[in-house]
């Protein structure tokens, strides 16, 4: 008889019922998008400054001019990617010019930054020039580089707007011989350079540091505290804004639900007059509002996941291979607070219930 | 009597009308708080972005290779080769020198320091000087690099003092290894320095020593020369339209071009002012900068748009509401002979009303909010647009009637009979 009752109440007022779970929907949905975007927010910020390259930097302390290349080793224990430089002065047509050596498989996640026209990447015999380099000696691609004890073919031509423009850029091992640096168990570098996590990052500085007595570990202040600050701000910018929408909205169910029972004096004032106890009439409302609240959360809460979903996939293509920016956890919260806020406002409003004499209210005043 | 009629039908059921009121409140307040803070993120996070330090670099326009590592030359630098100092405060009058934030000329040299070379760079740290208008700016280090820690002091160099002390700043890997302390003295090009303070960045400057530029130029006797200017600019992201090459580009288009703040057209101006110097991007700074600051800003934009579909849909939803539920009163008054244009016309005031009342107490709120988030976060109030007010108010008037068309004509075209019985 109860349900039956329930049942009948809301098949009797479809339209405005609809109308009301549109409303309680929309806002589940902002709640769900919102809130899954703000859940990893801080994860997808922190891939956007890997382009900004290495954040630490290992460098020769006191009287040595190299770092041992283990440190490069060490590093990669300590998941963060790590690359070892050297630089050195060659010749080019009995010109000098600076000749830096590197790791490219290695190094080439913390040059994203350079803009190569050509390959990022040299094998033995190949090297990539900067283009003040190219323009002076009036160099090309695919050219034979005159680079005085290792002639090598141009692959690529990076422009920085940092020193590598004006450098050649060898393998490794080229530059190593060129500079006369040992090879072997002793193998060195004039710097590493390593990008760790932003959230791991003092943590790897201070282990390297211990590991490396002999080196000079250095933590990129600019880099790490840009980075630091602005994951900080976007992340609280979204966090605030996300309590004030759940906030109002918040609000907007509140009264939603209180509408809809003080809409319904008069059906009230029937009841009471046919004989129903106020609490059998407020546990109908209840459950009314109840079975709404859930119909409309579960149903934004789908619509909010598509939404970060769609925005995760708009904003941040790149890690979508990652999970695709939606966060399941949010149904209880949002489904909890609507639960709650349409039981505490059908209560509130329900509080008439005893307060109206069916006399009055059926009389039309 | 038209607006005796909606005065009435405002006044008679006060409890609802508020209802609808600040329903229509909440779906702004949300809308122009997103907007708020949506339109002057972008803005705020290029600040907080410059604290990478320049991403533009001004060299004078070399006949030679550089062959410099780690600040030590290989090769004597031609000394025909520089930009003039007095030329460089230009580079505050060109087309965006708003959005430059901050220069610092330095001048190169390396000095002999316990037996090793040591890079020495004679540069402004806050230099003050009066701009073409007139108004007092600054420059220097301290404008481009934001936050580096100074253990002691920052050398003073306000104004041009050629009988300055001689003062110095280590790099703390300099200090380290020579084992000085702020107050110690060290002899450098044959003369004593005093070591006003000691920085630590993490970067190449751990191994500089920085000096007064006049300083630097008296001594090794290159008067009103400069090798090179950081600038810190505040840009737009590159965009497809950024990469097209200027010189290829339509009159038209030449024009967009100059008068965006891209990293490109801000180098291109600054080597109009001195053409005796070639400005260059850093891409590590400026390229990511531009991604981080794209992916911000669509972040919000969308975030935004799915707030204003919501609060639109909310406003519309109330409106289409309030009419549902006043059918009856539709009805009654095309019994007592009211043309379908008239009842249209009462009830489209009362909603636009509403949702003009809603509007404006919205915006107010979401002002507030978007104040309060700026604040909280940035340490400054968000600068919003002066027309955000307006606008969100009239999206809010426009999305009520839009709420309301639609059941006010279904009303309408109903037979007053039908529904004054009671049925559908």
């Amino acid at each position: 008889m109860f349900w039956k009752f329930v049942l009948r109440a809301v098949q009797f007022r479809k339209r405005r019922l609809a109308l009301a779970f549109a409303a309680l929907a929309v806002s589940a949905t902002l709640a769900t998008a919102l809130f899954s975007v703000y859940s990893d927010i801080e994860r997808k910020m922190r891939v956007q400054f890997r382009g900004f390259g290495a954040n630490i930097v290992i460098a020769p302390s006191g009287g040595a001019q190299t770092v041992p290349l283990a440190a490069v080793a060490l590093a990669e224990k300590q998941g963060a990617v790590a690359a070892p430089f050297i630089y050195t002065v060659g010749r080019v047509e009995s010109e000098p010019i600076v000749v830096a050596g590197t790791d490219f498989r290695r190094a080439g996640p913390l040059t994203n930054y350079w803009r190569v026209d050509g390959a990022r990447a040299a094998a033995l015999g190949e090297c990539l020039v900067g283009n003040n380099v190219a323009a002076h000696f009036r160099l090309k691609l695919a050219q034979k580089l005159e680079l005085e004890g290792a002639p090598c073919t141009i692959r690529g031509i990076v422009s920085s707007g940092g020193a590598e423009d004006a450098q050649v850029i060898v393998p490794f091992d080229i530059a190593a011989q060129l500079a006369g640096l040992p090879r072997g168990d002793n193998a060195a570098a004039s710097l590493v350079q390593v990008r760790a996590d932003g959230e791991r990052l003092a943590s790897v500085q201070a282990a390297l540091a211990r590991q490396l007595p002999g080196a000079d570990v250095r933590l990129l202040h600019a880099v790490a505290e840009t980075e630091a600050n602005v994951v900080l701000k976007i992340r609280s910018t979204l966090f605030l804004l996300t309590v004030l929408i759940l906030a109002i909205t918040t609000l907007c169910v509140s009264s939603n639900f209180s509408a809809l029972v003080l809409e319904r004096s008069k059906e009230i004032g029937i009841l009471k007059a046919i004989g129903a106890a106020e609490k059998k009439i407020a546990a109908l409302f209840l459950s009314e509002s109840l079975i709404l609240g859930i119909a409309s959360s579960a149903a934004g809460y789908g619509a909010g996941l598509l939404v970060a979903w769609w925005i995760g996939r708009q904003i941040f293509p790149e890690s979508a291979a990652a999970g695709v920016g939606v966060n399941y956890g949010v149904f209880l919260p949002v489904t909890g607070v609507t639960l709650a806020m349409a039981a505490v406002a059908t209560l509130a409003a329900a509080a008439r219930i005893w307060r109206i004499r069916p006399a009055v209210i059926l009389r039309g005043e | 009597m038209f607006f005796r009629f909606v005065s009435q039908s405002i006044r008679r059921s006060p409890r609802r009308k508020t209802m609808t009121v600040a329903a229509v409140a909440m779906g702004t307040a949300v809308a122009t708080a997103m907007l708020g803070v949506m339109l002057d993120i972008g803005d705020r996070v290029n600040r907080e972005l410059r604290s990478l330090g320049a991403n533009l670099m001004v060299t004078p326009k070399a006949r030679s290779l550089p062959v410099e590592i780690g600040g030590i030359s290989y090769r004597p630098v031609s000394t025909q080769d520089y930009i003039p100092e007095d030329q460089i405060q230009k580079i505050k009058s060109t087309f965006w020198q708003l959005n430059i934030t901050g220069f610092a000329p330095s001048l190169k040299a390396s000095a002999s320091l316990d037996g090793r070379n040591v890079p020495v760079e004679g540069v402004w740290f806050l230099r003050r000087f009066r701009g073409a208008d007139g108004s007092l700016l600054e420059a220097g280090l301290r404008t481009v690099n934001g936050e580096w820690k100074v253990d002691g002091r920052w050398i003073d160099d306000r104004d041009r003092n050629d009988t300055a002390p001689f003062e110095a700043m280590l790099g703390g890997a300099v200090a380290r290894r020579i084992g000085a302390k702020p107050g110690d003295t060290l002899q450098l090009f044959g003369q004593p320095f005093t070591v006003a303070g000691i920085v630590s960045t993490g970067g190449e400057e751990e191994d500089r020593i920085f000096v007064r530029l006049e300083v630097l130029q008296r001594l090794v006797n290159r008067p009103g020369q400069v090798d090179a200017v950081q600038v810190g600019a505040l840009t737009k992201p590159e965009d497809e339209f950024a990469r097209k090459d200027p010189t290829k580009m339509t009159p038209k288009e030449y024009d967009r071009w100059y008068c965006t703040p891209y990293i490109s057209s801000i180098a291109h101006q600054i080597e109009e002012v001195l053409p005796m110097a070639v400005a260059r991007p850093i891409w590590r700074v400026a390229d990511n900068e531009g991604k981080v600051l794209g992916k911000i800003r669509g972040l919000m934009l969308l975030i935004t748009l799915a707030a204003l579909a919501s609060a639109g849909l909310t406003v519309w939803s109330v409106m289409a509401t309030t009419v549902l539920e006043r059918r009856g009163e539709i009805a009654i008054m095309q019994a007592t002979g009211a043309g379908n244009g008239l009842v249209a016309a009462l009830f489209s005031t009362e909603v636009a009303l509403e949702g003009a009342a809603g509007g404006l107490i919205g915006s107010w709120v979401g002002l507030l909010m978007a104040g309060w988030v700026g604040r909280a976060v940035f340490q400054t109030s968000l600068e919003t647009p002066a027309m955000l007010g307006p606008v969100v108010v009239g999206a809010a008037v426009l999305a009520s009637i839009a709420g309301a068309a639609q059941p006010l004509r279904r009303a309408l075209m109903l037979e007053p009979a039908v529904t004054l019985r009671g049925g559908e």
